[in-house]
């Protein structure tokens, strides 16, 4: 059976050790910046919201993609950057309607969460159990969209404010 | 450079001047980071005693820690040094929130402001652009509306660190606050900034940190992280915050009432944390950077005529200090209070024992209703109690600018022997909410802390022996588990030099100290192992507690430039003199003689000298501070051997 990410904003303390974790296994090193997961937060209410790939159906990335750098896993519904094709123009960035993706800051190649290869390796960091690695069901993939749907809301009020 | 970033920023506000100096390698091993070396840093720059804490040359030190900006465990906090304007004597505070973190990322370890601006001013931080901007719009705002001004200039995801109207005007008890609700609360070093024209610290940055070895780094952050989710300390500071322990500090009659007059309170369960999650008030349980436990709190009250009053917290401190304290057992009287001193920029615990002390002296005939502006002071009123705090953040009228300069001035400006109420120690800062009559170890440890009399210094927890693991720390420290108990005074000075030593390191390295000392996932031997693969720099438990020593004698000796002598070293009037009013240790109190022996004790330890407290040149020079001892040796400063 294999596993969906549950991602709870409500269970957020906003604390950033997804990100840095996500840095330290991809990068090498600490920089949220550099995370396949990021953490927008508004101080003023104490409220972050997690944006982060969602191997979603629709996959607009990889057609917008001009170079064909971007693949997707029809399994797993993870995509892969080809980084030799990649230009870093950014064009998947723009269309993700999840607003997950973000560009290396120095190489410009998308930074697009693969699930750790089926061991994501913030859920480890996340104590509040935000991050929830769960099986597979039509209830948990029920309850995925619905926090999505809720985490989308709050970051378009975000948005808004700013 | 690994974990450290390698940089120190200096920003002279007088002469408009901005440039970097590398971190020292030395400095790395012999201070450690964050608070260690703005200790060294202080001292380089305000040694002179003639420097005060409203003068130019006063220097107001900012870093984040060692390990800050890392999968570290609660390692994301901040010092602040200055010469403090409650004591006149040695300030350090610490703050929680992501400012620190942010500054790691812009690629400084830490900045040193000098001067002193000519208008209301602020510095950005955006990587390697550093600016002194004059803005006399900011001038006045509260801490809300700055953060707002300031994000929409430069961008929603910059962090700031402000200070509100509190310390614009040179409120001793003014804090600094970092965006949105967290504090560097305590010794008045708002007042500092607000002398030096400084309203606020705007910072972004994109530096990535490297440690030296990932791999073992990540082990060990592991480790820690592990034992922190194990421990019931942090757990319970996860589930009901800091005020999670109010109902059992009441239950051991250790929650003082009514400027410590009673240390019970029937009903207490208003002012828990209990009753903030329970009755909706809690909206969300917020982390600071990198921490796993994430004990603060954000609240609001949804309905009635105070719907929509929110801010951070509140901690166990604020319900003590303005719930308990003044009388107000009341939860949505202390979210009112904690909500006006965020955005003011008070600290509750300052501007709590003020008010009680306030009252007493109204009670008492002291104050009479002409010093109080009309208002009628009393115990469980919130109203006269809110315009008393709004006052005294304004320094509004005669109560605002008595209470705007702290207990210890007022008290010397009322008289009538009013400082016996007045629960502060000989170095003039107000006490936090630890009934240190019934708790032996914290008596010694406020008694002798350099920054004034509470538990932000050194915290003594572990000798209630309240988890296995406190217990197991006590008799680490004296090899016996029967000193786990708060009420002996045997043992004490031991128990307070091991925690100092243990309280700078962490701090250092940034972690916060709940995690070494309330809860017990960090300890010295795992820091030591994480300092090593995050640095390079071969790291001991030994050698880092060393470190930890180094520091509190550092901070000690400024101090000694500044006069600070044994009769500093005591406690509140009232806590030395006045028997706790109920309970198990109903009677008792922190008399000086109990407290001479401690004192004794503790200067032997530390190889002090018993008469005037002060370190002598053989124990600064086997710390590697000979220089601080060539210093003192020109003031007449070093004891004889």
């Amino acid at each position: 059976m294999s596993n969906v990410l549950l991602v709870d904003m409500e269970k957020c303390t906003g604390c950033k050790q997804c990100a840095l974790a996500c840095s330290l296994t991809k990068e090498d090193l600490f920089d949220p910046l550099r995370s396949r997961i990021k953490i927008l937060k508004r101080e003023k209410t104490a409220m972050s919201v997690q944006l982060l790939c969602e191997q979603c159906s629709g996959h607009p990335c990889t057609d917008a993609c001009p170079e064909d750098a971007l693949t997707r896993d029809e399994g797993t519904g993870i995509i892969t950057v080809d980084a030799d094709l990649c230009t870093g123009c950014g064009a998947c960035a723009k269309v993700c309607p999840y607003h997950a993706i973000r560009l290396h800051p120095e190489t410009e190649v998308p930074l697009i969460c693969d699930l750790c290869g089926g061991d994501p390796y913030c859920v480890q960091h996340c104590v509040p159990e935000a991050l929830m690695w769960v099986d597979e069901t039509d209830e948990r993939v029920k309850e995925k969209k619905k926090l999505r749907a809720a985490r989308m809301a709050q970051y378009k009020s975000i948005i808004e404010e700013s | 450079m690994y974990a450290h970033q390698g940089s120190i920023l200096h920003v002279d506000l007088t002469e408009d001047k901005i440039w970097k100096e590398p971190l020292p390698e030395e400095w790395r091993k012999l201070y450690v980071g964050s608070r260690g070396i703005n200790a060294r840093l202080l001292w380089d720059y305000c040694k002179d005693p003639d420097i005060t804490w409203d003068d130019p040359r006063n220097v107001i030190i900012y870093a984040p820690g060692a390990v800050t900006g890392t999968t570290a465990p609660a390692s994301g906090r901040t010092s602040v040094t200055t010469v403090g304007c409650t004591t006149g004597l040695y300030l350090k505070s610490n703050m929680g929130g992501h400012w620190g973190a942010e500054l790691k990322f812009a690629g400084y370890d830490h900045i040193v402001v000098h001067g002193e601006a000519e208008r209301p001013s602020y510095i950005e931080i955006n990587d390697d652009h550093v600016d002194i901007h004059e803005d006399t719009d900011l001038w006045g705002k509260d801490v809300l509306e700055t953060d707002t001004y300031l994000k929409k200039k430069h961008g929603y995801d910059s962090k700031g660190l402000y200070i509100g109207p509190a310390g614009e005007k040179l409120v001793r008890g003014a804090s600094i606050m970092g965006s949105c609700y967290h504090a560097a609360g305590r010794g008045g070093g708002a007042a500092v900034m607000g002398v030096k024209n400084l309203k606020a610290i705007s910072v972004k940055g994109t530096k990535p940190i490297r440690v030296k070895d990932p791999k073992r780094f990540a082990e060990v952050a592991k480790e820690m992280r592990e034992l922190l989710i194990e421990d019931s300390g942090a757990q319970g500071l996860h589930e009901h915050g800091t005020a999670g322990s109010m109902a059992g500090v009441n239950e051991l009659h250790a929650l003082p009432g009514k400027n410590w007059q009673t240390g019970h309170t029937e009903n207490v369960y208003p002012i828990t944390g209990q009753a903030v999650t329970e009755q909706g008030y809690l909206k969300r349980r917020v982390a600071c950077f990198g921490c796993t436990i994430g004990c603060h709190r954000y609240s609001e009250i949804d309905e009635g005529p105070h719907a929509g009053i929110a801010s951070g917290g509140p901690e166990y401190e604020t319900l003590g200090a303005l719930g308990n304290g003044p009388g107000l057992v009341d939860t949505e009287a202390v979210l009112i209070l904690n909500e006006i001193c965020n955005r003011l920029g008070l600290d509750t615990i300052t501007a709590g024992t003020v008010v009680q002390w306030a009252i007493e002296s109204y009670e008492r005939g002291v104050l009479t209703k002409e010093d109080t502006d009309g208002l009628e002071l009393g115990w469980g009123k919130l109203e006269e109690t809110k315009e008393a705090i709004i006052k005294m953040a304004e320094r509004d009228g005669s109560l605002g600018n008595l209470m705007g300069d702290g207990l210890k001035i007022a008290t010397e400006q009322v008289g009538q022997e009013s400082y016996k109420w007045a629960i502060m120690n000989s170095k003039g800062l107000e006490q936090s909410n630890v009934e240190t009559r019934s708790a032996k170890a914290y008596a010694l440890a406020f008694a002798v802390n350099p920054r004034g009399n509470d538990h932000l210094m050194t915290e003594t927890f572990a000798e209630f022996g309240a988890s296995p693991e406190a217990v197991e720390v006590i008799e680490k420290i004296t090899g016996d588990k029967k000193y786990a108990t708060p009420h002996s005074t045997e043992k004490r000075a031991e128990i307070v030099r091991w925690h100092e030593d243990c309280y700078e390191i962490t701090e250092a390295l940034g972690f916060c100290v709940f995690t070494s000392t309330a809860a017990f996932g960090v300890n010295p031997d795992n820091m030591a192992r994480l300092y090593e693969a995050a640095t390079g720099i071969e790291m001991d438990e030994e050698t880092l507690m060393r470190t930890g020593r180094r520091v509190v004698t550092l901070e000690k000796a400024f101090n000694v430039t500044r006069g600070a002598t044994r009769k500093h070293d005591d406690l509140p009037y009232r806590l030395m003199h006045e028997g706790a009013a109920s309970g198990p240790l109903k009677g008792e109190t922190n008399n000086p003689e109990e407290l001479a022996k401690m004192l004794d004790r503790y200067y032997t330890l530390h190889e002090w000298d018993l008469k005037t407290s002060w370190p002598y040149r053989s124990t600064y020079e086997k710390l590697q501070l000979d220089d601080v001892a060539d210093y003192l040796e020109r003031f007449g400063r070093l004891p004889e051997e």
